[in-house]
């Protein structure tokens, strides 16, 4: 939340009509959390945390919120969720231990170049469609910035197949307007010490639900 | 496993870049990958040269292990930001260079990511990426060029070694300088059932060693394509010795040891033609690249403190 923070200040810095900005919205279906409504609010407050809706859901709606709230990345904690959330076409990430010690001052966004997506593969799932938009528009964000020293950062992983399957990545993210920082050809390298030595805020699967691996 | 990493920034700017040389230490047990050696570097002689041999070693090795992956393995690794990726892959594969696995760090210092690649061996062009890497205890050396290369063997892969300061610790150069030749020889000769401390290549050679035993243990010792030598100051008969034993306590084969007693080492190394030749003293290294062999400075140790370029050697 913060490196978003970080990169909506970065963004009005260039721009204060800017428009494109990061939106976060807190979402909850855990009724206790409700009862205390107040509470959240604060203590979100308390920490800096720039939130500007809350929604009070219950595990049958908030689906539905997350398209009423026209949301275009989810992230939870929660597998479940995850699931349905992808089912239903929203990008949705699954948060875990490595989150919580990124950075909080530059928003890092791993793509995972393996599944390349062919053009010519019939109708696309409603969550790769969503994936494409959402990667456009951060490509746009990026542009906003120079090529050092910008908030938002873009990483490219390929752990599988060589050079020429990270050149077709790299091709492809380039195409959507997603201007790759730093690449990654692991070629089969264990990918374990990688990620936690880049330390991406979440992982777009080009393609694919976010469940896979 | 043996992976190299290397910095292409000299192939997309002309400038000088760090040759990494990244091999992996086996033992992972996640699933060993393969390792392969491979070069990248300015100078299309660096990555041209030794490829044949790495691929000979390689091709035998599969033949030998095919369910193995240990391997030399090549990574490139450079601070260039992504958006030269494209550009970079294509200079990859224009100049045929065998390079299937590279970071592009985007402005960050490589150097984290010579640990997450298990790195064996770090080559660069930029000294202080070296002294870095050394000083988070990963095998690294500053690659110098010459001018023109001589022929090295395609089917057998040759790496020379410098004694002090490369494989040893300095121990015994710091009582050579402080206290002259005499000192030194009574130093050593006292200590001569005593191990030298290991420098930092000392794990790299025994990288290499391990995959030497991999021919070995099928029966190819005669016929190895990997070939290690020592080429030292120091002299058979007394100084030597000490250092042969330190390496058979430490369980390391090397397959030569030339022993030069102060002589130059320019001709012996032109007689073995080593793939590549480590050295600690700079004037050594340039006097091997003056002879067409690659060679990479190591700095470390007292040497580096002193004028690095000695007129002349002294008989050890």
């Amino acid at each position: 939340l913060q490196a978003l923070q970080k990169v909506n200040e970065r963004l009005l810095e260039e721009n204060p009509a800017e428009s494109l900005l990061f939106d976060v919205i807190l979402i909850t279906t855990d009724s206790q959390q409700q009862q205390q409504s107040s509470r959240v609010i604060s203590s979100t407050r308390h920490y800096g945390l720039e939130v500007s809706r809350f929604c009070f859901s219950s595990e049958e709606d908030f689906i539905e919120s997350l398209q009423k709230n026209n949301v275009k990345l989810f992230l939870t904690t929660d597998t479940n969720e995850v699931t349905q959330a992808s089912q239903t076409g929203v990008v949705s990430v699954l948060l875990d231990q490595q989150t919580a010690v990124c950075s909080s001052e530059q928003l890092r966004v791993m793509f995972c170049g393996d599944a390349v997506i062919r053009p010519d593969t019939g109708p696309m799932p409603l969550t790769r469609q969503a994936a494409q938009s959402f990667s456009t528009q951060l490509g746009e964000m990026r542009q906003k910035f120079g090529m050092f020293d910008s908030p938002l950062s873009f990483i490219l992983v390929t752990s599988h197949g060589g050079r020429e399957s990270c050149r077709g990545a790299l091709q492809m993210l380039r195409s959507r307007g997603v201007s790759v920082d730093e690449a990654y050809c692991l070629a089969g390298a264990p990918r374990g010490p990688m990620l936690s030595l880049l330390q991406p805020h979440f992982l777009l699967r080009d393609g694919y639900s976010g469940l896979e691996e | 496993m043996v992976k190299m990493s290397l910095d292409p920034v000299q192939v997309m700017s002309g400038q000088v870049k760090e040759l990494k040389v990244a091999t992996s230490s086996n033992g992972d047990s996640r699933g060993s990958w393969d390792e392969k050696e491979e070069f990248d570097q300015d100078h299309l002689g660096l990555t041209t040269k030794p490829k044949p041999a790495l691929e000979t070693v390689n091709a035998r090795l599969r033949e030998l292990y095919p369910q193995s992956e240990e391997l030399f393995d090549i990574v490139l690794v450079t601070y260039n930001h992504a958006h030269v990726g494209i550009r970079l892959i294509n200079t990859i594969n224009h100049h045929n260079l065998f390079i299937e696995r590279f970071c592009m760090t985007g402005g960050s210092s490589p150097i984290g990511y010579l640990k997450a690649w298990h790195t064996n061996l770090y080559l660069s062009a930029d000294s202080e990426k070296v002294r870095e890497a050394l000083a988070e205890g990963i095998a690294a050396a500053t690659m110098f060029m010459p001018e023109k290369l001589t022929e090295v063997s395609e089917s057998q892969l040759r790496v020379a070694f410098d004694g002090d300061a490369v494989l040893f610790s300095d121990e015994s150069e710091r009582i050579f300088k402080a206290h002259g030749l005499d000192k030194f020889f009574e130093h050593e000769k006292d200590n001569e059932d005593t191990l030298l401390d290991h420098g930092p290549l000392k794990g790299f050679l025994e990288a290499l060693g391990k995959l030497q035993k991999k021919f070995y243990a099928k029966g190819q010792r005669l016929d190895c394509p990997i070939r290690t030598y020592l080429v030292t100051a120091r002299s058979a008969a007394s100084s030597g010795i000490r250092a042969l034993k330190t390496l058979r306590a430490w369980g390391l084969e090397i397959d030569e040891a030339l022993f030069l007693a102060g002589a130059r080492k320019g001709p012996m190394l032109e007689k073995i033609r080593p793939h590549i030749y480590f050295d600690d003293q700079m004037f050594h290294v340039e006097g091997a690249a003056e002879m067409g062999t690659i060679a990479a400075h190591v700095p470390y140790g007292i040497a580096q403190k002193h004028n690095p370029k000695q007129k002349s050697s002294v008989a050890k």
